[in-house]
């Protein structure tokens, strides 16, 4: 059926190779998952805050990072913004691209389970004498955290794959990066793409077992 | 009964009609067209004109081809890396797209004779400084991934141990970044630098010097397997040449000093 | 406000190239629901034990970035002869790809149909089928209905990455006029605004049909 020959160890003399680059990938993703999470909470209160540009920025950000391609959001954060003399490294535009993207989906995340939060709860925590920040802070911020940990633990699976996008900027440290390049220098797309793709579902499984594992720690009632 | 009786006459019938055996280029000719992967975003080699329309020397290359079989050509546009799996898949029946030909590669693809070639070419932009190869080192320099001129880049980069380089997917966007200054330099084919300069689509960029690399010959591509497209696509080259078309194409494209194809001191 | 070399042709070219970007995703959802349904039913119906071996398979297809899916499903078809165009590829892995989220929706809608309800038609003398048609369906599309809106939104999102394919969509489409034209910025923007504008409003929709139909809202 088949008119080709794998190549197997030739893709699996690589492999070391393509190791270095999924710590890479786990790293961006980490990085962008704090940042997007710090964001995120910032965008948040200037959602709450009631001041119309602050919410108006929140917004055009959640909406924008929610409504246009990844691929797209990266892709301009180096070339679009290369043309106004502002230089980001691959590693930095393929962060800033992603960081963008996971903020918008979890400030959205956050919204959702701020609703799911009564209001009564604030109001007493303000009748004991608390100011409104610090009633966000202690009493709806870790129980809007743990409604929105699961819906988190699927963003930072998402900004797992998103980091293979940096390709496009020319990426070549991660492991769709180091992938690519072994690619287009022997032209043994299936077998270097086989392994890339079970490295890829092994850290994404993992990610998503520890971070089951530490829910079950952290929110136990 | 009736079925397998027809069956039986059917198969016979395509038996009859069809050779046993058809090689490619057989199929070119019985087929009436001819497949090309032509990479588009690769002046002057492939571009499109103003109504995003195929032009370039792998164009016209890809058209004569076609018309010494006697059939149509059909230009496919695949990005670099959609190259192969483009002939695997069946998908194009040659390669005519700027395709160096590395042993690294002839495991997998079956290489003509060169029916270019390219040297290297060092183009920087100029806020850079950078007035030749050497002082590149330390700077922050780019390539297109996988080419010929990006793995000896890759490894110039390594052997000077500072600096940095980037392989971009495309050569628009090697010469995008080159423009805005995300890179300082690039090493690309000199044909390729010196069709992007003279478009004066990117500012402040200017083609500094020669790169020190061996010449990038690149040639024509089909399965490995099949010999007599092969043969084909080389004696094809050489009658390119042989005929001053090939020098023809040249002066259209590129302009100036013709490339020798050939090797001193060995065959083919 | 802006000196553009941007013309007609070339706007009509990336429309062309948004044409495409909508052809993919509706061909691409359609089969992807269709078998996203199938596999939920089936994931339901048989529970979580028997369903390992589907549930692994559309896992994968969960846990690995899709241009490597792409670029691997296009290496296989080559390799096996299948000599499929670039269209039919991406087709082919984005329906997978949808029919795996797809499933999950499914699923969800099926069990969010309290027990009771279903036992309650059956015991009214519907078949299996007719309780699936008549009570299971309308309730779980209830549920359903805008998360299903939200991975159709993902899944043209995400098929910008066709373009590895040589597929010329809405994101190659400017690629190829900011090769030509050297406007990156401008160019990128348009694309980003038209994807916005078909994204945003069918993002609403969703939006408001999950505070309409949210039972405790």
């Amino acid at each position: 059926m088949f008119n080709y020959t794998f190549h197997w160890n030739q893709a699996l003399r690589a492999l070391p190779q393509m190791l270095d680059g999924a710590l890479v990938t786990l790293e961006i993703a980490l990085l962008s998952m704090a940042i997007g999470l710090a964001c995120a909470m910032v965008l948040t209160l200037f959602r709450l805050s009631g001041n119309r540009v602050l919410s108006g920025f929140a917004a055009v950000w959640v909406e924008v990072a929610r409504n246009t391609p990844a691929l797209f959001q990266i892709y301009m954060a180096h070339f679009g913004l290369g043309n106004f003399g502002i230089h980001l490294s691959p590693y930095a535009a393929l962060l800033a691209g992603i960081a963008f993207n996971n903020a918008g989906y979890l400030a959205e995340n956050f919204r959702g389970a701020l609703k799911a939060i009564p209001d009564t709860q604030a109001r007493a925590g303000r009748s004991l004498g608390m100011s409104s920040l610090q009633a966000f802070r202690y009493i709806v911020m870790p129980q809007m955290l743990r409604i929105a940990f699961l819906p988190a633990t699927n963003q930072m699976v998402w900004a797992i794959l998103m980091t293979s996008l940096g390709v496009t900027v020319g990426m070549n440290t991660d492991l769709a990066g180091i992938t690519q390049e072994l690619n287009a220098r022997s032209f043994r797309t299936f077998e270097f793409f086989a392994l890339a793709a079970v490295i890829y579902y092994v850290i994404a499984k993992a990610v998503t077992l520890a971070a089951r594992a530490f829910a079950s720690r952290m929110f136990r009632y | 009964m009736r079925i397998p009786v027809l069956a039986f006459g059917l198969l016979a019938a395509t038996a009859l009609t069809s050779p046993a055996q058809a090689d490619k280029l057989d199929d070119i000719i019985s087929s009436g067209t001819l497949r090309c992967a032509v990479v588009l975003d690769f002046p002057p080699m492939g571009s499109r004109d103003d109504s995003n329309n195929p032009i370039g020397f792998d164009v016209d290359y890809c058209n004569d081809l076609a018309k010494a079989l006697g059939v149509t050509a059909e230009i496919v546009e695949t990005p670099f890396p959609e190259r192969i799996p483009a002939l695997m898949s069946g998908r194009v029946d040659v390669g005519v797209a700027s395709t160096s030909d590395t042993l690294e590669r002839a495991k997998t693809v079956g290489m003509s004779i060169p029916y270019f070639a390219f040297e290297m070419a060092v183009t920087a932009n100029e806020k850079s400084g950078i007035k030749s190869f050497d002082e590149m080192k330390g700077k922050v320099v780019g390539a297109t991934a996988g080419t010929f001129e990006a793995i000896a880049l890759e490894a110039q980069v390594k052997a000077w141990g500072e600096g940095e380089f980037r392989p971009y997917q495309t050569q628009a966007d090697v010469f995008l970044a080159l423009s805005q200054g995300q890179l300082d330099a690039t090493v690309s084919t000199s044909t390729v630098a010196q069709a992007n300069v003279k478009t004066g689509k990117f500012p402040g960029i200017a083609v500094v010097g020669k790169a020190p690399f061996d010449v990038d010959y690149v040639a024509l591509f089909t399965n490995r397997e099949e010999y007599g497209l092969i043969n084909y696509l080389n004696l094809f080259v050489n009658q390119q040449v042989r005929t001053g078309r090939y020098a023809e194409l040249y002066e259209k494209w590129v302009g100036g000093e013709l490339p020798d194809l050939s090797v001193k001191g060995v065959y083919r | 406000m802006f000196e553009t070399a941007l013309t007609w042709s070339d706007l009509a070219f990336l429309a062309q190239g948004a044409g495409m970007t909508l052809l993919v995703t509706a061909v691409s959802v359609t089969a992807g629901t269709v078998l996203g349904v199938i596999f939920g039913v089936i994931r339901f119906q048989v529970g979580p034990y028997w369903s390992i071996p589907l549930t692994f398979v559309l896992d994968v297809f969960r846990s690995v970035p899709l241009l490597i899916q792409l670029v691997l499903g296009n290496a296989f078809q080559s390799i096996a002869r299948l000599g499929w165009p670039p269209f039919t590829t991406s087709c082919v892995i984005l329906s997978l790809y949808t029919a795996a989220y797809c499933t999950e929706i499914v699923r969800g809608g099926i069990s969010s149909v309290p027990v009771t309800t279903r036992r309650a038609a059956r015991s009214l003398g519907m078949t299996w089928w007719q309780d699936m048609r008549y009570i299971v369906a309308p309730l779980a599309t209830r549920v359903s209905l805008p998360s299903w809106i939200g991975l159709t939104l993902g899944v043209m999102k995400d098929s910008a990455l066709v373009l590895w394919l040589g597929l010329i969509e809405l994101l190659r489409a400017s690629q190829i006029l900011v090769t030509r034209l050297q406007e990156p910025l401008f160019i990128l923007m348009i694309c980003g605004a038209i994807y916005f504008i078909l994204s945003f409003p069918v993002a609403r929709l969703g939006g408001y049909l999950e505070k309409r139909w949210s039972p405790n809202d």
